[in-house]
């Protein structure tokens, strides 16, 4: 009915056909191939563009992050790491595209992105700022395909609607392919490291998580959690079951479990609120 | 915990979180949570230009707002297709304990 899989991955490889992103991301992306010496570069240019710098630091003070306070992009690069504001400024770029209509959505990979960080400090786990990004990004497959293929994705709502079914498997029923290999195959794109991509790529499928499944294991519990919280709509009707490798992989137990979704839920407010404030301007 | 705004506190309601002068993170602490509160200290607050606050269990009912019931049949709905997954059964249990409680249901009212 639609593209095949192949048409509809060149469609959204095709970053020309993506809504413009900044030329600002361009120059991030060529820099990235050399590294401490350009983080500095890298603030500077992040910081040469307002509109970008508003965005990200707007990201980083969002409580996907544990930070009070953060108020400059060289602040932003030391305590979250170039990756991650690297990571920041093309996501918020995507977002900006889609904040008004898919408030759900955006509520949703933010909630996400919360909930990821609980866990990964619950556990004592390093890169806390980079699994909480993987969660804050970790559907963005579903905003390109919402951008790229505006009729498939009403399609793929109406079929979750109707059949009561995940919207994974309306996805591929439907273009073949899904939001978490959308999502992957973004990442390439944007030469996303492998432990932001694997987890993007593979959070409903932990096993396919090769080199960072405890990332990956991470943000497939925390969607998990939104999920069964009810927070935000973010079209999917049913908690989808936790894999139980991910519960193996992270070692955890029902008590830890159980504080954790105490930290979550109370967090879950502060993430309505912020949402709330950026929407209302 | 529920955030309400300043004009439905009561006394006898307590602080979940702390209060900051200006609304703001960074900004004084005014009043630590745990704070019972009173006519007076409300009337402070208000004084203060504070607007919002964060108080224990679940106080302030909205006029057609959600009962226990319904979001515990909401909660109930997300996990029908899964109920057969233990570690799903285990997470439906969590939830449906956290909800009790955070709607200031039997066991909570000592431990807040
Ligand atoms: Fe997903
Ligand atoms: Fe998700």
């Amino acid at each position: 009915m639609t593209e095949n899989r192949n048409d509809l991955k060149k469609i959204i490889m095709d970053t020309k056909t993506l809504p413009t992103l900044p030329s600002v991301i361009y120059k991030l992306n060529s820099l990235s191939e050399n590294d401490k010496s350009s983080i500095q570069e890298m603030a500077r240019i992040v910081s040469s563009d307002q509109v970008i710098s508003a965005r990200v630091l707007r990201l980083a003070n969002s409580p996907s992050y544990g930070f009070y306070r953060v108020s400059t992009i060289s602040n932003a690069m030391i305590l979250l790491g170039v990756n991650v504001v690297k990571s920041l400024a093309l996501s918020s770029s995507i977002f900006a595209i889609m904040e008004k209509d898919i408030v759900g959505l955006w509520e949703h990979s933010l909630a996400v992105g919360a909930a990821a960080n609980i866990i990964a400090r619950k556990l004592g786990l390093p890169e806390c700022e980079e699994i909480a990004t993987a969660g804050l990004l970790h559907d963005i497959g579903k905003v390109i395909i919402s951008i790229k293929c505006n009729n498939a994705e009403k399609d793929i709502l109406q079929l979750v609607r109707d059949r009561q079914i995940y919207t994974m498997e309306a996805e591929r029923e439907i273009i073949d392919t899904d939001h978490a290999e959308v999502g992957g195959w973004l990442s390439k794109c944007w030469f996303l490291p492998d432990k932001l991509s694997e987890p993007i790529a593979f959070h409903h499928d932990v096993a396919e998580s090769k080199n960072h499944r405890i990332k990956t294991a991470v943000v497939h519990i925390a969607d998990i959690l939104i999920s069964a919280s009810g927070f935000s709509d973010s079209g999917e009707r049913f908690v989808p079951p936790m894999q139980k490798i991910a519960w193996e992989t992270l070692k955890l137990n029902e008590q830890l479990l159980a504080d954790i979704i105490d930290e979550v839920e109370d967090k879950l407010i502060e993430v309505k609120n912020f949402s709330l404030e950026i929407m209302g301007n | 915990m529920q955030k309400i705004p300043l004009n439905n506190a009561k006394p006898g309601m307590v602080l979940a979180r702390d209060i900051f002068r200006g609304d703001s993170p960074i900004g004084i602490p005014v009043c630590g949570k745990g704070t019972e509160l009173t006519e007076p200290l409300i009337a402070r607050f208000a004084n203060m230009d504070i607007t919002t606050l964060y108080v224990a269990g679940h106080p302030v009912w909205e006029e057609g707002g959600q009962s226990i019931d319904d979001f515990m049949r909401e909660l109930d709905n997300r996990f029908s297709k899964t109920l057969q997954e233990p570690l799903n059964v285990m997470l439906h249990n969590i939830y449906k304990t956290h909800l009790i409680k955070s709607m200031g249901g039997e066991s909570d009212r000592k431990s807040e």
